[in-house]
């Protein structure tokens, strides 16, 4: 009998591969082998010159005072813009508040993963992780503003939770348009970006590990402060990272739940541009946020290093 | 240790132990382990006496594992008792168990150095934080470490993680050391020397040290007794020379060692003594079936020989004193250099092949593939056991 031959010895896919090479050969001769990493590489040096450009411009912009007479900025090149923005007690009242609340969001982010993380990795029972997967990716289906929206029917003064309480003869509270209402909005979109952040970093720690801080003696909770927490750094880190730029950059949120009283600093910014048009304030506010980020991110990569974030791979 | 130094030393410490009422280290009773309607392990009984040295051996899927999984504590048996040094342990959490367990990825702390490994169980147990730097060093030149503990676990070769992990393990005295298959993944030379290594460790310290394998020769090198496991059940416990040389049935006797099987009807049975009918013809033989299953003429039966234990003579000449001698032509030889493996079958009859070692001191002769050969052994050596 003939051996029928198998199919999976030359799968589909490799035929597709195979029709792309072809194609690939086609366009883009074999003599031109050397500049296919630079053309691979184009389309991110675009965008990076880009940013770089318009960074460039920003910075430019900031230098120059909005003249009130004619609604132009400057010619000549001033650093009044810097002086007022330190200056001015609203400024400095946004800033801290941005970065206080994105300090605040990235641990409350942070501590909430976790456990959801944890269970999603370690439980035993299939079912459990594909509920926990769906249920996290849920909310990216819907976009923040929409969520942000949803918390406005939840919480305002004839929302369910009033209405709860007000069964219970609580209230009605005022739930939102306050601080803690922005920053409970910031978290619950954090939250998702934190669990996928932190998963890969706690399935990378064997199972054994744990099984043998165990047997040496801790308990749970010493093993997750001495073993689980310190082997996931990378992933606190990373989930850190993330979270906390952009917490800290966030627009819609504190628009939203903040009901125009809890600016952050690009509600400031998008004031400055579309509504007083002071477009050299504007670009002063920026440039000072891209520094104060870029300041946080190396910070916590000169003392914790870059965690999942960084390139660099270190085996055990 | 040579075998017989071995044996001394089993007898010389038997007279302490049986003048005080002897508590055993490890007791396991009827222990039963079923994961979703499959037993894992059922009807497991031993006692393993302080100080002893127990491999258990089966291939895998035997529940070699998870018998050691349930003395650690890492499971729960569905029935029985497990009991270390008189105490009932299966309600304890593996914390709260004296036991030291090297797992078999190791399960190093990447995160720490050496020392810091070896004294993570001293700070979990609370020791005194004084006496922790001394016995941490202690521990890591017992694993000739010593110059090695501020380094970094990936910093490590293979063979020192391997030292780590058993310093870490035996650094707080536990009651018992658990050793789950830790050399699997080492390459031969390697293997070889960390296995005279914990024995080497676990005499000096006089450590009651449960092995887990699937490596027979291991088995043998390092234990004073054998468990030998297959689906489930323990097939049989008994010290290396007995599990080799007195198999409790034949999937013990084909596990340890290289061994031919011989198919067969018994012809006669006188006592112990046995001949088999085999397709070589009729073949003297010894009952190897547990006292109560007596043979009965008549029944399928298989023999176990060893591949060593037949010697092989060129057709014609007859190598006197032996109880059985067969013909057969060579249809293989491998040249191993300490010794040469054949292959030799009963003219077309492939079923009826036989392995045979060749040690061949005195004549240094090759039979060439396609001889023609007598093949003899000892009546003690063809171990029949029966087929049900």
């Amino acid at each position: 009998m003939p051996l029928r031959p198998s199919r999976s010895a030359y799968p589909l896919s490799w035929r597709v591969l195979d029709a792309l090479e072809a194609g690939a050969r086609g366009v883009w001769p074999a003599r031109f082998a050397r500049g296919v990493p630079w053309l691979m590489l184009a389309p991110a040096i675009l965008l990076v010159g880009l940013l770089a450009v318009s960074l460039f411009e920003i910075a430019d912009a900031s230098l120059r005072t909005l003249d009130t007479a004619t609604f132009l900025p400057s010619e000549e090149h001033t650093l009044a813009n810097y002086a007022r923005a330190f200056s001015e007690p609203v400024v400095l009242a946004v800033g801290l508040r941005s970065l206080g609340g994105a300090l605040l969001v990235t641990l409350a982010t942070l501590i909430l993963a976790f456990p959801y993380a944890y269970a999603m990795v370690r439980t035993p029972s299939a079912a459990w992780r594909k509920t926990l997967l769906i249920a996290l990716f849920l909310p990216f289906f819907i976009g923040q503003v929409v969520r942000a929206y949803g918390w406005l029917i939840l919480l305002g003064n004839q929302g369910l939770a009033n209405e709860i309480l007000g069964l219970a003869g609580l209230g009605p509270y005022r739930l939102l348009f306050n601080y803690w209402a922005v920053l409970f909005g910031l978290v619950q979109y954090m939250l998702p970006f934190a669990v996928l952040m932190l998963a890969p970093a706690l399935s990378a720690i064997p199972e054994e590990v744990e099984a043998a801080a165990g047997s040496l003696g801790a308990n749970w909770g010493r093993t997750l402060l001495h073993v689980v927490f310190p082997m996931a750094k990378p992933g606190f880190v990373g989930a850190g990272l993330v979270v906390l730029t952009l917490t800290l950059t966030d627009f819609a949120i504190p628009a939203i739940l903040g009901g125009g009283g809890q600016d952050f600093i690009a509600n400031a910014i998008y004031d400055q541009f579309f509504r007083t048009s002071d477009q050299g304030m504007g670009a002063t506010l920026t440039v000072l946020l891209v520094l104060v980020g870029s300041t946080l991110v190396g910070l916590v990569f000169a003392l914790f290093g870059a965690g999942t974030l960084s390139l660099r791979g270190r085996g055990p | 240790m040579s075998a017989a130094a071995r044996a001394m030393a089993a007898d010389s410490s038997a007279p302490d132990r049986a003048a005080a009422p002897v508590v055993p280290a490890v007791s396991v009773r009827d222990v039963a382990m079923v994961f979703s309607g499959q037993a894992a392990v059922a009807d497991a009984s031993f006692d393993l006496a302080s100080g002893r040295f127990l491999t258990i051996l089966g291939p895998s899927g035997s529940g070699k594992t998870t018998l050691l999984r349930m003395i650690a504590g890492f499971q729960r048996p569905t029935r029985g008792e497990i009991a270390i040094n008189g105490r009932p342990v299966s309600a304890v959490p593996p914390h709260k168990r004296r036991v030291g367990m090297v797992f078999q990825k190791l399960a190093l702390f990447p995160h720490m150095t050496a020392a810091e490994n070896v004294a993570f169980p001293l700070k979990m147990r609370r020791f005194d934080a004084r006496e922790i730097p001394a016995r941490v060093a202690r521990y890591l030149d017992l694993v000739h470490l010593g110059p090695y503990a501020d380094r970094r676990i990936h910093e490590l070769s293979g063979g020192q993680q391997q030292r780590v992990a058993i310093a870490r393990a035996l650094v707080f005295e536990p009651d018992l050391l658990l050793l789950d298959e830790p050399l699997a993944a080492l390459d031969r030379k390697l293997r070889e020397e960390m296995q005279l290594e914990f024995r080497r460790i676990q005499k000096e310290l006089c450590i009651t040290t449960i092995n887990v394998t699937h490596d027979q020769r291991e088995a043998l090198v390092v234990s004073d007794e054998v468990i030998v496991m297959d689906r489930g059940r323990i097939q049989q416990m008994a010290d290396p020379i007995s599990a080799y040389r007195e198999p409790a049935n034949a999937f013990v006797a084909s596990f340890i060692g290289v061994t031919n099987r011989i198919e067969g009807r018994l012809s006669d049975a006188q006592g112990d003594a046995v001949t088999l009918d085999t397709p070589f013809g009729p073949c003297a033989g010894r009952w190897g079936a547990p006292a109560g299953r007596s043979p009965r003429v008549g029944e399928a039966a298989t023999g176990m020989l060893r591949a060593e234990q037949i010697r092989v003579a060129p057709s014609g000449e007859d190598r006197g004193g032996l109880d059985a001698s067969v013909s057969a032509e060579i249809v293989d030889v491998i040249f191993e250099g300490e010794r040469v493996v054949y292959e030799a079958r009963l003219a077309g009859r492939p079923e009826a092949t036989l392995r045979v070692f060749d040690h061949d001191p005195l004549g240094h002769a090759v039979q060439p593939v396609g001889a023609t050969v007598r093949l003899g052994w000892n009546r003690r050596d063809l171990i029949v056991f029966p087929n049900d």
